[in-house]
């Protein structure tokens, strides 16, 4: 069987945009003004981009059975596609040599949101020892 | 220390005028059980712990960020981001955080520019850090830090 992260899911909804803005002070009108964002080249809200990011972080921190990531984790994230309210994000491992990972942020209809290269120590061998 | 941004202000600086290198902060910001909960599995599931989640890094950026430029830049898109993690981060804590101007880049009709940031806990100690990139704004436009 091949190798997977764990389960991890981020719906996107106007309320839980609105409660990432409140979080962050990121009231950009792309995001929480349903009028402007309309107007804009994505024809209605997107969701702030660390929000693709969310999956991946719970889907490695549950591999590991831990709070956080160890001290030298690091991880480079490339947003591809924009995520709408009624999206539901999911991630998926889609190489690993030893304790580095590239893993795919999804949607529901297979569209890649984002796309993850990451260096996790300890990654490795829980994913080996979970196959 | 800076003064701390409005929340939910827009700036307006133009491309021309971000210098490479300068630097920002280092600015004060708190890593509360409000903030590190909501951010430990999915976003709007809080869920209680004792050390700040990853997702916690992207959020103290744009808080330096909006601080750093009067408010978060107008028009804004996240191209793209690194992130890396030195010590862990108890929930409860200060942080000490820095941005500056690492690069700016014009490719065909796109401004990039690429802002890095350090966060520092109480005693100093280097706690992670990385790079935001971001598609500049050429104007008042309608977009955000997507």
């Amino acid at each position: 069987m091949a190798e997977q992260l764990p389960e991890a899911k981020q719906r996107i909804s106007q309320a839980l945009i609105d409660a990432y803005a409140e979080l962050s002070g990121d009231h950009n009108p792309i995001h929480v003004d349903p009028e402007v964002a309309a107007r804009s080249e994505f024809g209605g809200t997107i969701a702030h981009g660390p929000m693709a990011l969310q999956p991946f972080i719970v889907a490695a921190t549950t591999l590991l059975a831990a709070e956080t990531l160890p001290s030298g984790s690091r991880f480079r994230i490339r947003y591809m596609s924009p995520m709408r309210p009624g999206d539901e994000v999911g991630c998926r491992l889609a190489e690993r040599d030893g304790d580095v990972l590239v893993a795919e942020c999804v949607k529901q209809d297979g569209t890649v949101v984002a796309r993850v290269d990451a260096t996790i120590p300890g990654a490795g061998a829980r994913l080996e020892g979970a196959s | 220390m800076s003064t701390g941004a409005q929340p939910g202000k827009l700036s307006n600086v133009p491309y021309e005028t971000l210098e490479v290198g300068r630097r920002f902060g280092p600015y004060l910001e708190s890593v509360d059980a409000a903030l590190a909960d909501s951010l430990r599995v999915e976003v709007g599931s809080p869920t209680p712990g004792s050390v700040a989640p990853p997702a916690v890094f992207p959020i103290l950026f744009l808080r330096a960020l909006r601080r750093s430029m009067g408010g978060i830049p107008a028009g804004s898109i996240l191209a793209g981001q690194e992130v890396y993690l030195e010590k862990p981060l108890p929930v409860d804590g200060e942080v000490s955080i820095e941005t500056w101007v690492a690069d700016k880049t014009e490719k065909k009709t796109r401004r990039f520019v690429v802002i890095e940031f350090e966060i520092r806990d109480g005693e100093g100690d280097l706690v992670g850090g990385g790079t935001k990139t971001i598609i500049w704004p050429r104007g008042a436009e309608g977009g955000g830090d997507g």
